[in-house]
C-alpha cells in the first residue's frame, strides 16, 4: 500500500468496528482512494478545506440560531470533511432490511388504526399501544390514501464491534436532517474536486424529485396541477433551513399555519389573489400542534379544522397523523415480531436487545446492571432524557431510578452498544470517532425508494457515544459506492 | 402568491432601500463634518432615520463616532442599519424558496459583514468612509443580484413597490427636514455647501450641475428632488414606479381591491405631476410634503389590507 502519514498515525479504538481500518491493520479497500487523495494534501491544505467548508455553510445560511442574552448567534452544524463510505454490498443489505421493516411498520399502523388483528392475535400487548401518548384515537378507521402512513422515514442504524448493523430507532413522524445529506454532498464536491467520480459514488440528488412525485400522486383531486405545500412551524424552528431547501428543490409553496384556512372541510391558502385550495400537505409540524380544535388547543402553529378536512379525504397529509405509535421505543421491541407476523419473513436488520422497564423482571435485571445499560424515554428524542450507565455517577443513577419508578412504561433500557468508528480530521490528523447512519426512505404508491446515501452523524468529542447534534455531534458526507466492476 | 410571502418581499425591499439611504446619508454627513466651519450637527440625520426624541438626540448630535456607532451597528437602536438588515434577512429567510439562491447568499453576506466585530472596531478607530463604502457596496451587490437573478413576476413587483414607496418617503422626509432647518437658520439658504451635501447624499449632484448652470438655489434643489422625472431619487420618479409595478398586479380575481388602490396611486401621481415649484411655494412646502407623506402612508396601509391579509 501507499505510504500515508495520516494513516500511519491513526490508532483505532480497540473492540470497536472501524469503517476504514481493517482487521489486518490495512486500509479497507473502499477507503483506499480517499486516504490516498488526502495523503497528497498537507495538513495546511486540509485545514484550508475545513475553513472553506465552514465558510460555505455560513454564506449559504445553513445555520441554526442560538439565542443568548437576547442576541441571536448563528452556528453551523459541525461538519467533518472526511466522508463516511458504504460499500455496494453493505448498501444492498441495508436497503433490503429497511424496505422489509417499513413494509411491516406501515402494515402495523394500518392494522392498529383499523382491525387490530395484531393485538387480537396476542403479538403486541394492548396496554403498550393504549398507553402510548402518540396513539391517536382520532385516526381510528380513517382512510389514508393508498394505505400509506410512513411516506418519509429515517431509520437510525448503528454497527456493533463485529460490523453487524442494528436498528437503533425508527423515526416515522417528521424525521429531519435530509437537507444535510444533500448539502454535505454539495460541499464535498467543492472540497475534493474529481474525487467523487473517481470513487464511483452514487448520487443523492434524486431525493426531492422522488418526494415530489410521491406527493403529487397523493392528491385527492384528479387535476393537472394539484397544490402541494410544505407546512413549516416558521423561521424560528431549528430545521427551518431544511424546510426551505426542500420547498425550493421541489418547487412547492412553503406555508405556515397562519397562511392556511379551512372552509367547508377544505384547506385553502391565503394568496394575493384570494383563496387557493390545497391538495397535499407535507407537514413538518408535530401531530400535537396540527389542529388546535382536536389536539393541543393552545397551538398557534397549526390550522383549525385541518383534521376534519383530512378525515373527509379533501386533503392528503404527509406523514400520516398518529405514526408515533409505531416509533415509540416500547413498541420498537415488537418490530421483529411484526415482521414475522405480517410478512412471514425473518427480520433482515436486527433490533438492539431492549428491556421494557414496565415489566418487573426486566426492570430488576436492568437496575442490577445499570452501568452496562443505556436508558431512554420511550417518546424522547434528540438525546434528551437519556442516561448512559457507564458514564453516570452513583447519584445520577439513583435519581434516574426514582424517575423510572414514577412511570416505568415510559422507559426502556438497552445494553451499551459500542457504535462503529470512522476517521475524522482533527487538528492535522485522522482520529477515530463514533458514528451512526440515517438513510431516508420514501414510501409512495409505487413502493419504497431509498436514496443511496443518508446522514452520518458523528460524536465529535473523543470517547463520546452520543451523536445527537444537541449533544456535541456533527455530520459527515455519506457515500454509497457503485458495485466494483468485476 | 401567498399573502405572507408578498408582505415579506415588500418589507425586505423596504428595509434594504432604507439601509441604502441611511448609509449614503451617513457617509456624506461624516464627510461634511470634517470640513464644517461651524459646529456640525447630526440632528437632521438622527431625526430622519432614528426617531429619537430631542433629549436623547442632543446627547449624540455633536459626536460623529458615537452617532455612527448608534446608527450603523447600534444594537439598542431598532432603526440602526444592523437592526434593519437583520429584519430584511429574516424576511428573506421566510421567503427563501421564492428568491434566487444568489440573492439569499448576497443578503446573508451583507448581514455577516455588518455583524463582523472587525467592522464595528474599524468604524470607531479607522476611516469611517471606508467602512460605509464596504456596506454601500453590499447594497449595490444586492440590487445587481436582484436585477439579474430575480424572476420577473409578482414577487418582484411587490419588491419594487416596497422599494419605491420607501424611497419616496425618504425623499419627502429629507426635503422636509432640510428645508425645515432653514426656518431656524436663514443663512443656510445661501450656503452652497449645505445644498451640495444634500444633493451628494441623494446621489443627485452631477445631475444638478448638468441641469442648472447658475449655482445652488434652494428652489432648483426642490425641483430636482421633488419633480424631476429623470432623477432616480425624486419623489415623482418613485411614485411613477410605484404606479408602474402596481399595474402589473392587475388580476381578474381581485379587481375591486386593485381599483381601490390604483385610484389612490393615480391621484397621488397627478398631484405631484401637476405641481410646480411655484405652486408648491404658494401652498407652502411643508403642507405639500405632509400631504404627500400622508398619501404614501395610505398606500402602504391599503396594501396591508388588500394584499397582505392583515386586517
Amino acid at each position: 500500500m501507499q505510504e500515508s502519514a495520516y494513516f500511519d498515525k491513526y490508532s483505532p479504538i480497540s473492540g470497536v468496528w472501524d469503517e476504514m481500518y481493517g482487521s489486518n491493520s490495512q486500509i479497507r479497500d473502499h477507503y483506499r482512494k480517499v486516504i490516498e487523495y488526502i495523503s497528497r494534501e498537507s495538513a495546511d491544505d486540509l485545514n484550508k478545506k475545513e475553513e472553506l467548508a465552514k465558510r460555505l455553510f455560513m454564506s449559504q445560511g445553513i445555520t441554526f440560531t442560538v439565542y443568548n442574552s437576547g442576541e441571536g448567534i448563528e452556528k453551523i452544524f459541525p461538519f467533518d470533511i472526511i466522508p463516511r463510505i458504504i460499500t455496494a454490498s453493505e448498501w444492498t443489505f441495508i436497503e433490503k432490511g429497511i424496505k422489509q421493516r417499513l413494509t411491516a411498520l406501515n402494515l402495523f399502523l394500518k392494522d392498529v388504526y383499523n382491525n387490530q388483528f395484531i393485538v387480537k392475535d396476542g403479538i403486541v400487548p394492548i396496554d403498550i399501544i393504549y398507553s402510548c401518548p402518540h396513539f391517536l384515537r382520532e385516526m381510528y378507521q380513517l382512510n389514508v390514501p393508498h394505505d400509506i402512513y410512513i411516506h418519509i422515514s429515517g431509520i437510525d442504524l448503528i454497527r456493533d464491534h463485529d460490523g453487524t448493523f442494528y436498528v437503533l430507532e425508527d423515526n416515522l413522524r417528521t424525521p429531519s436532517g435530509v437537507s444535510y445529506m444533500l448539502e454535505n454532498r454539495e460541499i464535498t464536491k467543492r472540497l475534493f474536486p474529481d474525487l467523487l467520480p473517481q470513487c464511483g459514488v452514487r448520487s443523492v440528488t434524486e431525493y426531492p424529485t422522488i418526494l415530489y412525485k410521491n406527493l403529487l400522486a397523493l392528491s385527492p383531486r384528479q387535476i393537472a396541477n394539484p397544490t402541494i405545500v410544505l407546512l413549516s412551524p416558521g423561521i424560528y424552528n431549528s430545521a427551518y433551513f431544511e424546510h426551505t431547501t426542500l420547498a425550493r428543490l421541489m418547487g412547492v409553496e412553503l406555508v405556515e399555519g397562519r397562511d392556511l384556512v379551512v372552509n367547508n372541510h377544505k384547506v385553502y391558502m391565503k394568496t394575493t389573489t384570494g383563496l387557493q385550495q390545497v391538495d397535499v400537505i407535507y407537514r413538518r409540524v408535530d401531530d400535537d400542534y396540527l389542529d388546535p380544535l382536536v389536539f393541543n388547543p393552545s397551538s398557534m402553529l397549526g390550522v383549525a379544522g385541518i383534521m376534519g378536512a383530512y378525515r373527509k379525504g379533501n386533503v392528503a397529509i404527509v406523514n400520516a397523523i398518529g405514526n408515533g405509535v409505531a416509533d415509540d421505543k416500547a413498541v420498537y421491541i415488537y418490530v421483529p415480531e411484526m415482521i414475522r407476523y405480517y410478512l412471514n419473513e425473518e427480520p433482515i436488520l436486527k433490533n438492539v436487545p431492549t428491556h421494557q422497564l414496565g415489566n418487573r423482571d426486566e426492570r430488576e435485571h436492568v437496575f442490577k446492571n445499570m452501568n452496562k445499560m443505556v436508558i431512554k424515554k420511550t417518546n424522547g428524542s434528540g438525546g434528551y432524557g437519556m442516561l448512559m450507565g457507564h458514564a453516570a455517577t452513583e447519584q445520577e443513577i439513583d435519581e434516574y431510578k426514582i424517575e423510572v419508578l414514577k412511570d416505568p412504561r415510559n422507559f426502556i433500557a438497552q445494553p451499551t452498544i459500542s457504535l462503529s468508528a470512522a476517521p475524522c480530521y482533527m487538528q492535522g490528523e485522522l482520529q477515530p470517532r463514533r458514528i451512526d447512519l440515517r438513510p431516508y426512505a420514501l414510501f409512495g404508491p409505487d413502493g419504497i425508494e431509498i436514496v443511496p446515501g443518508g446522514l452520518t452523524r458523528v460524536a465529535l468529542k473523543e470517547g463520546s457515544l452520543v451523536v445527537n447534534s444537541s449533544q456535541g455531534g456533527g455530520s459527515k458526507d455519506t457515500w454509497v459506492l457503485n458495485p466494483p466492476i468485476p | 402568491m401567498l399573502s405572507r410571502v408578498a408582505a415579506s418581499f415588500y418589507w425586505l425591499s423596504r428595509y434594504i432601500e432604507r439601509s441604502d439611504g441611511m448609509l449614503r446619508m451617513l457617509k456624506i454627513n461624516y464627510a461634511s463634518s470634517q470640513d464644517a466651519v461651524q459646529e456640525f450637527t447630526w440632528e437632521p440625520v438622527i431625526r430622519i432615520f432614528a426617531g429619537l426624541d430631542d433629549e436623547e438626540s442632543t446627547k449624540l448630535e455633536n459626536d460623529s463616532r458615537a452617532v455612527l456607532k448608534y446608527m450603523v451597528t447600534g444594537k439598542t437602536n431598532g432603526n440602526s442599519v444592523l437592526s434593519i438588515i437583520t429584519l430584511a434577512r429574516e424576511n428573506a429567510r421566510s421567503v427563501q424558496e421564492h428568491i434566487s439562491k444568489d440573492l439569499w447568499q448576497c443578503l446573508n453576506e451583507y448581514y455577516h459583514t455588518i455583524k463582523d466585530p472587525k467592522l464595528e472596531r474599524a468604524l470607531q478607530r479607522e476611516d469611517p468612509i471606508g467602512v460605509l463604502d464596504i456596506l454601500i457596496k453590499q447594497v449595490m451587490l444586492y440590487y445587481g443580484t436582484v436585477e439579474i437573478t430575480m424572476e420577473r413576476g409578482e414577487g418582484r413587483s411587490f419588491m419594487n413597490i416596497g422599494k419605491y414607496l420607501e424611497r419616496a418617503i425618504q425623499s419627502v422626509d429629507i426635503l422636509d427636514t432640510k428645508f425645515g432647518s432653514i426656518d431656524d437658520n436663514p443663512d443656510l439658504l445661501t450656503d452652497t455647501t449645505y445644498w451640495k451635501h444634500l444633493l451628494l447624499s441623494l446621489g443627485g449632484y452631477e445631475l444638478y450641475l448638468k441641469t442648472y448652470r447658475e449655482g445652488f438655489e434652494a428652489e432648483n434643489v426642490l425641483e430636482q428632488v421633488a419633480l424631476n422625472n429623470d432623477f432616480p431619487r425624486s419623489v415623482i420618479y418613485s411614485v411613477n414606479n410605484i404606479q408602474r409595478y402596481f399595474e402589473r398586479l392587475k388580476n381578474e380575481s381581485n379587481m375591486d381591491d386593485f381599483r381601490d388602490l390604483s385610484f389612490q396611486i393615480g391621484r397621488l401621481q397627478s398631484r405631484i405631476k401637476y405641481s410646480s415649484v411655484k405652486s408648491i411655494r404658494e401652498e407652502g412646502l411643508h403642507t405639500f410634503l405632509t400631504q404627500i407623506r400622508g398619501e404614501l402612508y395610505g398606500i402602504g396601509n391599503k396594501l396591508n389590507e388588500h394584499y397582505f391579509a392583515h386586517s
